[in-house]
C-alpha cells in the first residue's frame, strides 16, 4: 500500500458503508413508524408523554439513572426479564416512538425500568403510586432494603411543620426514615416530574401486528431432539 | 551505510525536536486526565458498595460521577494520549518534521478546555445521558474544532512524507485520524442535533460506542504494537504479507459490529444479528494480527524482561485478543442472554480501553518521552511499579469481573432470586473492583511522578541525560537476506 | 540487545532504524512465504479461516434476521412471508381488563368486590357467571332499582353504556369479568351483543332486575 489515495478511499468507504448499511437502512425502515390506532377501542398507542412527564425525562437524563437502569423487556425466551415481572411482554421498537431521548440503557446494577409504571399492580391509586416512588427517591431503604441505590434526598424540601399548613404530599415516612419531629418532607418540582415520568412508563397495550411476528415459531426441533 | 545511517539519526533527532512540545503537552495532559478519570472511577466504584459515599450532593451522586469518570478517561486520556503518540509516530515514519506545532498547542488548549467544560456540565446535570456521548451539545464544536486542527496536522504529516513506503502503523493512524470526526460528528448530529426518533437513537449511540473502540482506540494501539515490534527487537514482523489483509478485513467487519450491543434490545433483530456475524468475521484478522504479533515475539522471550515497552506491548497484545474473544463470545446470543447488562459487558469495553489500548500508551510513553527530551526516567523502581501495577491490574480486575459478571448475569435470570440479594452478593465484587482500580491508581501516580522528573524543565537537575546510539537497519529475517535493502 | 539491562528501564535504545523498517516491511509485503515443501500452510490455512467465516456469518445472517422485517425483534419468530403469519389474536380477557379498569371499575371497583351496600360485587356474582343475555342488557341498556346479588339488596342504579362502548369491547369486558378473580362462566362473543342489541332495538329505559329475571327461564 503505497498509494494515499488509495489509502483514504478505503478508510472512507469503511465507515460510509456501515453508516448506510447500517443507519440508513434502520432509519428507512423505522423513521417513520407511526402511532397505532386500535380498531375497537380507537385509541393511538402509545399515549404521548405528558408534559410534566417529558420535564421529568429530563431529570432522569440528568441524574443518569440510565448508569444503572435499562428500559427494555428482553422477550420470553430470551433472560428472566418476563419471570421477573418487568413488563407482561417483549418491549416493542413502536413503544419508543414517544420519547424525545430514548435510554434502553446498558447495566443492570438495578432493576429494568420499563414498566415500573404498574409495578405495584392495578390496585394501587396514583398516590399510593407517588408516595412509593418518593419514598424510594428519597430513602431507598424505606421501600427496597439492601439496595444499592442512592438517596435522593436532595430532590426534596424539608421543612418545619410550625406556622403554615401541612402540605398535602409530605412523605409519609416511618421509623429511622421519617424526618425530626415537627417537620416534613416535601418533594420539590424536579422530584415531581420525575416521578411523574416514572409513573408514565408503562408499555401495557399490546400491538396486535408485533404480537403475531415476534410470536416464537412451534419448534419441532426440540420434541425431535 | 554509514551515511544512510547518519543521515537518518539526523533526520530522527530533527523530527523528535519538532515534536517535542505538542507531544508533551498532549502526555502531561493526557496524564493529569488519567489521574482525575481515575479518582472518579475510584469514587463510583465504591459508591457501589458504599452507597451513602457522597451522595448528599447532586454533583458527585454516582448516576453522574459513573460517566464522567468514563467520560475523563476516553476524551481525556485517551484521546490526549493518542494525539501525543499518533503525531509523532506519524511524522516519525513520514520521515517529515512537525511543522508549526504552535498550532498544535492552541489545538491542545482548546481541547482540554472542551473535554473539562464537557465533565463540569455532566457532573452538573447536563448530561445527555447518550453512552461516551453525554457531554453536553455545547462542548461538541470545541470538540470538533480542536480534533479538526490535530487530525489535519496527522494527515497533512503522512502526505508530505519523505518515504517511498508505508507501513502499517500508519494505515492504523491515517484510518483512525478519519473515522473519530466522522463517527463524533454523526453521533452528535443523529443523536443531539436532529435527533431520529425512537430506538433508532440506541442503534445510533451502539454504533459509534462500537466505533469508538474498534476504530479509533483499537487502531492506535495496534499501529504501536506495529511500529515497537520491530523497533525495539530489531526483527520483521513474522508474516508480513498477511498485515493488509487484517487491517481492511478488522476494519471492515469493525465498522459492522455495532449492532452487537443490542442484542435482545426492542431493535430490529437484523441489526444485533449483522453485528454478530461481523463479529464472527473479525476471527480473520485476529488471527492475523496475533500471528503477526507473537510470530514476532516468539523467540525473543529475553526482550520482555529487558524492555519496558515490550512490557506493555504485550500486555496490549493480550488484552487485545481477550477483548477480541470476548466481543466474538458477547455475541453469541445464549452468552449474552446471561451476561448482558452485567459486569461482564463493562469488562469488555475496559479491556479494550484500558488493557488493550492505555497499555499501549504507556509503553509508546516510555519509548517517546527519553528520546524528546534526552532524559532518562529518573527512578526506575517507580516504572517497575507502574509496569507490576498495571499487570496485577489487569489480570485480577479480568479474572474477577469475568466470573462477578458470570455470577450476576445467572441471578439476574433466575427469577427466584430477589433483587436485593443480587447486590448483597455482589457487594463483594464491587469491592474487589474498588480495590484493582485503587492498585492501577497507584501505579499511575508513579507514572506522573516519573513524567514530572523527565519532562519539567524545572525539576531536570537530578535527572541523568540519556545517550542514545545510532540504531541498526533491520535485517530480513533468515533466508532472505541475501536480498538485502534496497 | 537493543537494551541494555544495565541501564534499569530508564530509557531504551532502538533495535532498527525507522527507514529500514519501513524498506523491509515493504519488500515483506509483496513477498509470499518460502514454499518449503511445494506450499506453505500458512496462507492456505488463512484462506480456510476467511471462506469458512464468511460462510457461516453468511448463513448466521441470513437465518437470524427473519427477512430483515423491521417489527421482529424475537430470533426465534415464525421465518413465514408477511402475509403467511397469522395474527394471533389478543385473548379478549385480556383486552377486556382495559376496558373494564377505565370503566367499569369505578363502581365495581379494581379487585370486583364492588362497594358493599353501594355497589354490588362482581366476583363470585351469580349474577355475572349466570346467563349472558341477562348481564348484556345490563350494560347495554342500564339498570334501575333494587338487586340482589350474593344474597344481599343493592338499590342504585347504573348507566347505559350502550352508545358508549362497541359490541367487541362489551363482550370482553364481559368476557374478563366472568373469567377473573375466580369467575369462571364461558366466554361472552362480540355478535351475541350485537343480537341482543339488534333484538332489543331502540330502547332508553334502564332494565329492572325482575325484567332481566324473565329471560332466559
Amino acid at each position: 500500500m503505497k498509494n494515499g489515495l488509495a489509502l483514504f478511499l478505503g478508510v472512507f468507504a469503511t465507515l460510509a458503508l456501515s453508516w448506510a448499511g447500517l443507519l440508513l437502512t434502520a432509519h428507512k425502515q423505522l423513521g417513520s413508524l407511526s402511532q397505532f390506532k386500535d380498531p375497537v377501542e380507537e385509541t393511538l398507542n402509545p399515549l404521548p408523554l405528558s408534559g410534566l412527564a417529558d420535564q421529568g425525562r429530563l431529570v432522569y437524563q440528568d441524574l443518569g439513572c440510565v448508569s444503572c437502569h435499562t428500559q427494555q423487556v428482553r422477550h420470553e425466551g430470551f433472560g428472566a426479564d418476563i419471570e421477573r415481572k418487568w413488563g407482561q411482554r417483549a418491549s416493542y421498537a413502536r413503544d419508543y416512538i414517544r420519547e424525545k431521548t430514548v435510554l434502553i440503557g446498558h447495566s443492570r446494577l438495578g432493576p429494568d425500568l420499563r414498566n415500573v409504571g404498574v409495578r405495584l399492580g392495578d390496585t394501587a391509586s396514583r398516590d399510593e403510586y407517588a408516595e412509593w416512588f418518593y419514598s424510594l427517591l428519597y430513602a431507598p431503604q424505606s421501600k427496597a432494603a439492601g439496595t444499592n441505590m442512592p438517596s435522593y434526598a436532595f430532590l426534596f424540601d424539608v421543612h418545619p411543620t410550625a406556622g403554615r399548613q401541612a402540605s398535602y404530599d409530605a412523605l409519609k415516612l416511618t421509623s429511622k426514615f421519617a424526618p425530626p419531629a415537627g417537620y416534613e418532607v416535601v418533594p420539590t418540582a424536579r422530584a415531581r416530574a420525575l416521578v411523574a415520568y416514572l409513573q408514565s412508563l408503562k408499555d401495557t397495550y399490546d400491538y396486535p401486528t408485533e404480537r403475531s411476528l415476534n410470536t416464537p415459531a412451534e419448534i419441532s426441533k426440540e420434541g425431535a431432539h | 551505510m554509514n551515511s544512510t545511517d547518519k543521515n537518518s539519526r539526523a533526520e530522527q533527532i530533527e523530527i523528535d525536536a519538532s515534536a517535542k512540545w505538542p507531544v508533551l503537552i498532549f502526555f502531561g495532559s493526557a496524564i493529569m486526565w488519567l489521574l482525575l478519570g481515575g479518582a472518579l472511577q475510584l469514587i463510583a466504584s465504591i459508591q457501589l458498595h458504599t452507597p451513602d459515599f457522597l451522595s448528599a450532593c447532586a454533583w458527585t451522586t454516582y448516576g453522574r460521577v459513573a460517566p464522567a469518570a468514563q467520560n475523563a478517561l476516553i476524551y481525556g486520556w485517551g484521546m490526549n494520549a493518542a494525539f501525543a503518540f499518533g503525531l509523532w509516530l506519524m511524522a516519525r515514519l513520514s520521515a517529515t518534521t512537525l511543522r508549526h506545532g504552535g498550532w498544535l498547542f492552541v489545538a491542545a488548549k482548546f481541547w482540554n478546555v472542551g473535554v473539562a467544560l464537557g465533565i463540569a456540565g455532566i457532573l452538573g446535570g447536563y448530561s445527555t445521558s447518550f453512552e461516551l456521548l453525554e457531554m453536553p451539545r455545547y462542548v461538541t464544536l470545541i470538540l470538533l474544532v480542536a480534533y479538526a486542527m490535530i487530525g489535519v496536522w496527522g494527515v497533512t504529516t503522512f502526505s508530505i512524507r519523505n518515504t517511498e513506503n508505508v507501513y502499517a502503523s500508519q494505515w492504523y493512524l491515517f484510518g483512525a485520524a478519519f473515522w473519530f470526526p466522522w463517527l463524533y460528528a454523526i453521533g452528535q448530529i443523529m443523536l443531539l442535533k436532529a435527533p431520529v426518533r425512537g430506538v433508532l437513537q440506541p442503534v445510533v449511540n451502539a454504533w459509534f460506542v462500537h466505533g469508538l473502540y474498534g476504530l479509533w482506540f483499537v487502531p492506535i494501539a495496534l499501529a504501536s504494537a506495529y511500529y515497537f515490534l520491530p523497533k525495539i527487537l530489531g526483527k520483521p514482523i513474522a508474516n508480513y504479507y498477511l498485515a493488509p489483509l487484517a487491517f481492511w478485513w478488522l476494519v471492515g467487519a469493525t465498522a459492522f459490529a455495532g449492532g452487537s450491543r443490542l442484542i435482545g434490545a426492542p431493535v430490529p433483530i437484523w441489526i444485533s444479528t449483522l453485528g454478530g456475524a461481523a463479529n464472527f468475521l473479525l476471527v480473520v484478522p485476529v488471527v492475523v494480527i496475533a500471528l503477526n504479533f507473537f510470530g514476532t515475539l516468539a523467540g525473543n522471550i529475553a526482550a520482555i524482561g529487558s524492555s519496558i515497552t515490550i512490557r506493555f506491548t504485550l500486555i496490549s497484545m493480550i488484552g487485545f485478543v481477550l477483548a477480541s474473544v470476548l466481543n466474538f463470545a458477547l455475541s453469541i446470543r445464549g452468552f449474552a442472554q446471561i451476561v448482558q447488562f452485567t459486569l461482564l459487558t463493562d469488562l469488555r469495553d475496559w479491556l479494550i480501553f484500558y488493557g488493550c489500548f492505555s497499555t499501549a500508551m504507556f509503553g509508546a510513553a516510555y519509548f517517546i518521552l527519553p528520546r524528546l527530551t534526552g532524559l532518562q526516567w529518573r527512578s526506575s523502581a517507580l516504572v517497575t511499579a507502574h509496569v507490576g501495577t498495571a499487570v496485577l491490574g489487569v489480570l485480577l480486575l479480568t479474572v474477577g469481573l469475568a466470573y462477578a459478571g458470570w455470577t450476576q448475569g445467572k441471578m439476574l435470570n433466575d427469577a427466584a432470586i430477589p433483587f436485593g440479594d443480587i447486590t448483597k452478593a455482589m457487594t463483594f465484587w464491587f469491592t474487589f473492583r474498588s480495590v484493582g482500580l485503587g492498585l492501577l491508581l497507584i501505579g499511575h501516580v508513579a507514572f506522573l511522578i516519573n513524567f514530572i522528573w523527565i519532562a519539567c524543565p524545572i525539576n531536570s537537575r537530578g535527572t541523568p541525560s540519556a545517550q542514545f546510539s545510532n540504531p541498526p537497519d533491520l535485517k530480513l529475517s533468515n533466508e532472505s537476506v541475501t536480498e538485502g535493502h534496497a | 540487545m537493543s537494551s541494555s539491562p544495565d541501564n534499569n528501564y530508564r530509557f531504551e535504545q532502538a533495535g532498527a532504524s525507522d527507514d529500514s523498517i519501513q524498506q523491509v516491511h515493504a519488500q515483506l509485503q509483496k513477498q509470499k512465504p518460502d514454499k518449503k515443501n511445494g506450499y506453505s500452510f500458512l496462507p492456505l490455512g488463512v484462506l480456510g479461516l476467511m471462506c469458512s467465516s464468511v460462510f457461516f456469518g453468511s448463513i448466521y445472517l441470513a437465518h437470524y434476521s427473519v427477512r430483515f422485517d423491521p417489527l421482529v425483534v424475537n430470533e426465534s419468530a415464525k421465518r413465514e412471508k408477511p402475509g403467511a403469519v397469522v395474527v394471533t389474536a389478543v385473548p379478549p380477557a385480556v383486552l377486556g381488563k382495559k376496558v373494564f379498569t377505565t370503566i367499569c371499575a369505578a363502581c365495581h371497583q379494581v379487585t370486583g368486590l364492588g362497594v358493599p351496600g353501594i355497589y354490588p360485587p362482581l366476583a363470585g356474582s351469580e349474577w355475572a357467571q349466570g346467563n349472558e343475555e341477562r348481564i348484556i342488557r345490563i350494560v347495554l341498556h342500564g339498570l334501575n332499582g333494587p338487586i340482589t346479588v350474593e344474597g344481599k339488596d343493592y338499590t342504585n342504579a347504573m348507566a347505559s353504556l350502550g352508545t358508549v362502548l362497541k359490541d367487541e369491547q362489551i363482550a370482553n369486558a364481559l368476557t374478563y369479568v366472568r373469567q377473573e378473580w375466580g369467575n369462571k362462566a364461558p366466554e361472552v362473543k362480540a355478535e351475541t351483543v350485537a343480537r341482543i342489541r339488534a333484538e332489543v332495538g331502540p330502547r332508553t329505559a334502564p332494565w329492572t332486575s325482575a325484567e332481566l329475571l324473565k329471560i332466559g327461564q
